[in-house]
């Protein structure tokens, strides 16, 4: 693969009278102690909010039963596999961005990566919910774990779904682990400077360290080592969660384009992900020295470039439907475009396909409103993918005689609405307890800007 | 951090060990209490079986109540019995649950000053009673429903004795026009008897003979004998449905034609004349032609009925060069003012046949209670009510205010009686307007007896002790009659009840009868003179009102008269026609739909000379365009299940009742006549979800109810099948394992596309690599057993008596309307229901939650597709568990571990068959009420919330006979010793069950059908344990 553009983070800065260390320093722990807005608390306020109304359905759930989700006979899987799945992809970007672009030396990931990352540990704690969330008994959901017991009873390892427990508690430890090391040097940072009650939590968290040479060469190794480690889990957590669906026999689900296909389109919504995040965070922190026009370009084209990938799988699906000449699989995708769902069928190929066509041009990509809309598009489109695929693959299945409609109900959208609030509260609290831009990596890319005189 | 002392650790561990083991206790604690003094006859695990009689309605079909350590837990037919053989309906299926009703009276009652129910003492209620007839005598009136012999004797004998004024029996559907048709044209008021076992062509005049009829579990047996495929080489009998609207009756004929309803008499009488001008009965009936059947014309009736006069011509030459033909009489839907005449012309008809003393015998006339059932005698007891003539009205085994129309006057009449007593054992609308209700026992905790047909008595004995602190309808009557003083009490026989039918059946041996279920003997025929209709009115029936529609009142095949609507099973099992459950709805046709732009849903308002009543339209292609059809049945508006009580909305009636919209005329014999309003129909613009458990109909050319023509069965041996299966014993049985899998499923066979070789359980070439994979596959290949299953669609008529039997049999929980609309039913066996029509690949764009229904005026061809767990050899369901919830068991099953399950429901998105059930609440809190549990089977798992559900076999029958022929030292378990509950009730016998891999069991034979045998989807190559026999279509009748 050709190297990484030539243009890094520290180029743009050079505009800048290049900051001091502790100019970024400033501006970077800023984040954490700038004043609490009211537009803060105004959106933890929410977030939390929606997380108790969430957590009070769920135990209601729990206590009444999955009925007031909006399940019918065929379709007995809805919004809640949909969301999981969702979270899932979100949570890809991190790890893309942290581990494989790193691998790829593309230097220019150094000051959106801690924030991805973030989200990719987040986005995994919210997808993970969901798997107790969607099982009927949660209380006996450990039966997926195999554990030894006396009662001789294993679990079934052919089963898709043991698969993704495997993959997706894999994917959780790894992200939280290579997540942390990277933290280690700026919780040093931070601890430096903190007083109080974060004293403490920095001291603690920064597990001693101190900058010496040899503690950064046993850091540089294992954030190697876990990038390597954490490379084939980008592929293939969401190849195992697309076996979900593709190792099943429901037409619309049984397809061997799944897995590249699915991976893709959880880039695509990771990347759209932290766009949609990242855009608000440096306006309003003023982090536009560090988070720059180029990083959005750069995320620009992955959207365009994934969103191109998604769309050959949405067209390779029609034309394996159309040429397998099997009937019940014809139908599904008929229905799909035409049938009770077509409106989430065109709105997703509204939001993925069409839509990213504007970062064609170069304005469109560096123009912050503009991805942040085609962002949010994608967000919603990759949403109603998922519900496109499970629900109409579901609803109209082999035997005419049970099709059904299936409709969310309040339940599911408010767990639905919960997750958001869950992964904002988590982000929020993020940015104020964590440095959000890597502090050390910056200070590295600047520093060996300023020795080579920047010149590629 | 500070050292932790050994003391402080062991507190923690103890600590937590408690809140993990206290977490644990979220379920009660049950125990086993053993006997302390053992009943001799009961051996708990063992079932105790009693032979008794269906008092569900006046058939009285001979049962077995099976009861566990006390309890009745299901009831099935008595093979013995000379009715129903084994067989039973979905109605006596369902018995069961009357006794175990959560709206049961649990003892005397009084209404009090406020207007409700208090309790009250056995002796003060009869001493209420006592006091009221004797200050009124003479003006005291029993009212009742049909009862047993013995039962019915008692209560004329109080009657007479006590001087009260009178007895009046009412049945909503009586059999007096029948009766009366019969005096008419035999000259024997009696109830003909249509056994069409012999028959080669059946005319059913809209008696609905395979649902509601006459005997409908006797003629779907003798109806499914007649046509068996494997006795009869040309296909067997012929049935051709007259009448409005595509019915269940109807979907199992070979021809429909759709007469305007009330044409029926001038249809048969023009069919007899033309039998008889072809040459029926060689002569014996020209005098006819001139007499009775003068005015019966073909083109006349051809006008009348809206029918072709080819079809008519050609059913008369039919009738003709039949060998036997039989025609069944109008039903109630079709029961016009008028039907006597249209009566008699189908008896007469059966005489041009020569059919009568052959296939329809004429019994002597009796007066059993159900013979002497008269519409017009309750009409005038309302006038005597409504004069004030009654002071006091004992009503038992009926319920008048419902269903009496409300035009009757009956129910602004029993204000004015002064005492009401109600018998009713369930809180019913007559019960609930009386003002004092001395419960009966149910009718499992009853002696009696019933005389349903001539030499055949059916013995009624209690099957559990009774619940509560009810009292036996006779013992009530007998302790009101003696409270009146010694003299009465004198003419009175002595004892209890029970005395009283011991000594009735003293005679027949009472021992060998209880064990027995009765005493059953063949029917005498009455003598019968030549047949004759002098005077016969063939005319079209009288309407009243005006409108475009005739308003067609159909008796629901679940709830009968409106009887039905308390049990629960009966309420959720959806009509087997229109697939809605728990309301009512109108049927209009495709044409009136559109002109008054509706959907299924939208409330229609029918307006009759009655009254109005608004209905939820169901749209569908077989009824005619000049007809609107409402269900009897719902519009209850008393009962937890039967209204809308159990949903929070105490006194909403579920449904309509459509008796509110017929004045309630009387016919000439005294009957009710349903058939006489025309109706405006109007959309009124609102909307109603249905729980429609089929929204679609279209299979779209999928291998689910398969057909092949009379010709195609009748051809010789295809050649495929000659290539894959000649010497079928020698190359396939005999370990060759030659026979290629690849070439049974190769195309070019000269067959119909759908259907695919039969499977070969001794084959086990193909399986090979798929049973390799399995875990088990050691145990599986050394089993002795594969169960496995036929299903013979061309006997289903789509009854949906298995469904009944499974949900009583398996302890499925009954969900209600409001989980109905989001088809969550539970039932593990459905039907599903293909007009022939929809066997297209379609694509019908939007969201319509009810799709377009493909029936068509005319065409018959529908085939009911019981669906049931398939018990696939390549299960989709099982790889994709988790924990192995759901795997393959050593004989060939897909067996269910529910404490196992986690609920993540993969399995049922993965089953193309969508057989499997999901919990989605805790129905075993929610869904069983007080006393509905005792009825459990407790050799079915109660499944909690969060658990997947399905069908297995009857796995506890099947293990109960493995400990059975364990027991008597057998080498395996003998064919046919386990029979499934669908199997066993099934009224056609159109289901199989055996060993697959026993070369001689019935079903391995059954299964190996070359022509008609199908797997369902066979296409996934899931290799399911259940063949399905294709239905044959027979095609219209020759002339």
């Amino acid at each position: 693969m050709t190297p990484p553009p030539a243009m890094s983070v520290a180029d743009t800065m050079r505009r800048d009278p290049e900051p001091p260390d502790s100019q970024i320093n400033a501006d970077l722990l800023g984040v954490m102690y700038h004043k609490l807005s009211p537009g803060y608390l105004l959106l933890l306020g929410a977030a939390v909010l929606s997380v108790v109304a969430a957590g009070a359905t769920w135990v209601y759930q729990v206590y009444i039963g999955l009925g007031i989700a909006g399940y019918t006979h065929p379709v007995f899987w809805g919004a809640y596999i949909i969301t999981f799945v969702f979270w899932v992809g979100i949570a890809h970007a991190g790890t893309l961005i942290s581990a494989i672009l790193f691998l790829f030396r593309a230097k220019w990931r150094n000051s959106i990566n801690r924030g991805a990352e973030a989200m990719t540990v987040f986005a995994v704690l919210t997808a993970a919910q969901f798997l107790g969330i969607h099982v009927g008994r949660m209380w006996k959901s450990y039966f997926i774990l195999p554990y030894p017991n006396q009662r001789g009873l294993w679990v079934n390892f052919k089963s898709p779904l043991e698969w993704d427990t495997f993959a997706i508690s894999t994917y959780a430890t790894i992200s939280i682990v290579f997540f942390f090391i990277g933290l280690i040097p700026d919780l040093a940072i931070a601890r430096d400077r903190a007083t109080g009650w974060r004293k403490l939590v920095y001291t603690a968290l920064a597990l001693g360290w101190q900058g010496t040479t040899r503690q950064w060469k046993s850091h540089s190794r294992s954030v190697l080592h876990l990038s390597g480690l954490a490379t084939p889990l980008v592929l293939s957590v969401h190849s195992v969660v697309s076996w979900d669906f593709a190792m099943s026999i429901v037409p619309g689900w049984h397809a061997t384009i799944f897995a590249p296909y699915f991976v893709a389109g959880a880039i695509f919504s990771g990347f759209s992900m932290v766009a949609t995040f990242f855009i608000p965070l440096r306006r309003i922190y003023g982090l536009e020295a560090y988070i720059t026009d180029y990083h959005f370009d750069n995320i620009a084209k992955f959207i365009l470039l994934t969103g191109w990938i998604v769309t050959y799988g949405y067209a390779s699906e029609y034309f394996i439907a159309w040429y397998s000449a099997v009937e019940p699989e014809q139908t599904s995708f008929w229905l799909r475009a035409f049938g009770p769902y077509w409106i989430s069928t065109w709105t997703m190929l509204f939001c993925n396909c069409i839509a990213p066509q504007i970062f064609w041009f170069k304005w469109a990509r560096t123009t912050p409103w503009i991805l942040f809309t085609v962002a949010t598009l994608v967000n919603i489109g990759m949403w109603f993918e998922r519900y496109v695929i499970i629900i109409t693959g579901l609803s109209r299945e082999y035997n005419p005689a049970v099709w059904g409609i299936y409709t969310p109900t309040w339940a599911e959208l408010t767990i639905f609405a919960g997750s958001f609030g869950f992964f904002s509260m988590l982000f929020l609290l993020f940015i104020k307890i964590f440095p959000v831009i890597a502090i050390s990596e910056v200070k590295e890319l600047a520093i060996h800007e300023k020795a080579h005189g920047g010149a590629h | 951090m500070p050292e932790t002392s050994r003391r402080d650790f062991l507190k923690l561990a103890t600590a937590s060990a408690g809140a993990v083991a206290a977490s644990g206790c979220y379920d009660h604690v049950e125990k086993l209490i053993p006997y302390v003094v053992q009943p001799e006859e009961i051996t708990p695990g063992i079932p105790v079986v009693y032979a008794s009689t269906c008092q569900e309605c006046p058939v009285a079909c001979g049962v077995h109540v099976k009861t566990r350590e006390g309890r009745p837990i299901k009831v099935e037919g008595n093979p013995e019995h000379p009715i129903n053989q084994g067989r039973l309906c979905a109605r006596a299926q369902a018995s069961v649950g009357r006794t175990y009703h959560p709206d049961r009276y649990q003892g005397p009652m009084r209404r009090g000053e406020s207007g409700a129910l208090e309790k009250v003492s056995w002796e003060d209620a009869i001493a209420t009673i006592r006091d009221a007839i004797q200050a009124a005598p003479g003006r005291t009136h029993v009212l009742g429903g049909n009862t047993g012999d013995t039962l019915s004797a008692l209560v004329d004998r109080i009657v007479s004795a006590t001087g009260a004024g009178g007895r009046t029996i009412y049945e909503p559907f009586s059999n007096q026009t029948l009766r009366e048709a019969s005096r008419k044209v035999f000259g024997v008021a009696s109830e003909p008897i249509f056994d069409v076992s012999g028959a080669d062509l059946v005319i059913d005049f809209g008696s609905e003979m395979l649902e509601s009829g006459i005997s409908p579990v006797e003629h779907q047996r003798v109806w499914a004998a007649a046509r068996d495929l494997a006795a009869h080489a040309d296909g067997g009998a012929r049935l051709v449905y007259i009448g409005p609207r595509l019915s269940l009756t109807a979907s199992s004929s070979d021809e429909w034609l759709p007469a305007i309803p009330g044409s029926e008499g001038l249809v048969a009488a023009a069919i007899a004349r033309v039998a008889i001008e072809n040459g029926a009965g060689g002569g014996a009936h020209r005098g006819l032609l001139s007499g009775a059947l003068a005015s019966a014309s073909v083109d006349a009736a051809a006008t009348a009925s809206g029918l072709e006069a080819e079809q008519i011509t050609r059913l008369g030459k039919a009738v003709a060069h039949a060998k036997s033909a039989v025609a069944l009489p109008p039903g109630v839907a079709v029961s016009s003012r008028r039907a006597i005449a249209a009566t008699s012309a189908v008896l007469l008809l059966n005489d041009v046949a020569g059919s009568v003393g052959g296939a329809v015998r004429i019994p002597p006339a009796d007066d059993a209670a159900h013979n002497r059932a008269s519409y017009r005698d309750v009409l005038a007891l309302g006038k005597a009510m409504d004069a004030g003539e009654v002071d006091v009205l004992l009503v038992h085994d009926s319920n008048p205010v419902y269903s009496l129309p409300k035009a009757s006057g009956f129910q602004a009449a029993l204000a004015k009686v002064k005492l009401v007593v109600s018998f009713a054992s369930i809180a019913d609308e007559t019960s609930e307007q009386a003002h004092l209700v001395l419960p009966d026992h149910a009718p499992l905790e009853s002696w009696g007896d019933a005389a349903p047909r001539n030499g055949i008595r059916g013995l009624v004995q209690p099957t559990l002790r009774p619940l509560y602190d009810t009292r036996a309808l006779g013992d009530s009557l007998l302790d009101v009659a003696r409270a009146l003083g010694d003299t009465i009490a004198s003419q009175l026989p002595s004892g209890s009840f029970r005395g009283l039918v011991e000594a009735a059946w003293a005679g027949a041996g009472l021992r060998r009868s209880l064990k027995k279920g009765g005493s059953f003997a063949a029917s005498a025929q009455a003598s019968v003179g030549a047949a004759n209709a002098a005077g016969l009115e063939l005319a079209a029936p009288k309407f009243t009102g005006s409108g475009d529609f005739t308003l067609v009142a159909f008796p629901h095949s679940m709830l009968g008269d409106g009887s039905g609507a308390a049990l629960p099973i009966l309420q959720e099992i959806p009509d087997p026609v229109t697939s809605i459950a728990w309301d009512s709805w109108a049927e209009v046709s495709l044409a009136t739909a559109e002109k008054l732009d509706v959907e299924t849903g939208d409330l229609l308002a029918i307006e009759t000379s009655a009254g109005k009543i608004e209905v939820p339209a169901y749209i569908r292609g077989g009824i005619r365009d000049d007809v609107v059809a409402v269900p009897i049945g719902q519009g209850h508006t008393v009962g937890r299940f039967a209204s809308k009580a159990g949903q929070g909305l105490p006194g909403t009636a579920r449904g309509v009742n459509v008796g509110d919209a017929l004045p309630g005329h009387v016919d000439e014999s005294g009957a009710q006549a349903w058939l006489t309003e025309k109706a405006t129909v109007t959309a009124t613009g609102r909307h109603r979800r249905l729980p429609v458990a089929q929204p679609q109909d279209n299979k779209r050319e999928r291998q689910l109810g398969e057909v092949i023509t009379l010709a195609q069965f009748l051809e010789d041996e295809p050649a495929a099948a000659q290539a894959g299966h000649g010497e079928p014993a020698a190359a396939a049985h005999g370990g060759g394992h030659e026979a290629p899998a690849a070439d049974a499923h190769g195309g070019g066979h000269d067959k119909p596309h759908e259907i695919r070789e039969p499977y070969d359980p001794a084959d086990d070439s193909a399986n090979q690599q798929l049973e390799d994979e399995f875990l088990m596959e050691k145990a599986i290949k050394a089993s002795e057993y594969r169960w496995g299953m036929t299903v013979d669609i061309d006997k289903c008529t789509g009854c949906s008596a298995c469904i009944a039997a499974c949900y009583v049999e398996n302890n499925i929980p009954v969900i209600g309307e409001d989980e109905s609309r989001r088809a969550r039913q539970m039932a593990w066996i459905r039907i599903d229901r293909f007009p022939g029509e929809g066997d297209r690949k379609e694509l019908i764009p939007g969201r319509a939650l009810v799709g377009p229904n493909h029936e068509k005026l005319g065409d018959s061809d529908v085939r009911n597709a019981p669906m049931f767990c398939q018990q696939c050899g390549a299960a989709p369901c099982e790889p994709v568990c988790p924990v192995f919830a759901t795997y393959h068991n050593e004989d060939g099953l897909n067996a269910m571990i529910y404490n196992r399950c986690i609920g993540t429901r993969y399995c049922a998105n993965n089953c193309p068959y969508k057989v499997r059930r999901y919990n989605y609440f805790d129905n075993q809190i929610t869904k069983w009420h007080t006393p509905m549990e005792l009825g459990l089977n407790p050799d079915v798992t109660v499944r909690g919330q969060g658990v997947m559900e399905k069908c297995t076999f009857c796995i506890q029958r099947i293990q109960y006979a493995r400990q059975e022929s364990k027991n008597a030292g057998e080498e395996r378990i003998e064919d046919g010793a386990v029979q499934t509950a669908c199997q066993q009730t099934c009224p056609s016998g159109a289901i199989t069950f055996g060993n697959l891999r026993d070369d001689e069991s019935v079903v391995s034979k059954t299964a190996d059908d070359p022509k008609r045998g199908y797997h369902a989807l066979h296409v996934l190559n899931t290799r399911p344990s259940v063949t399905y026999l294709a239905k044959v279509v027979r095609g219209p009748v020759e002339g």
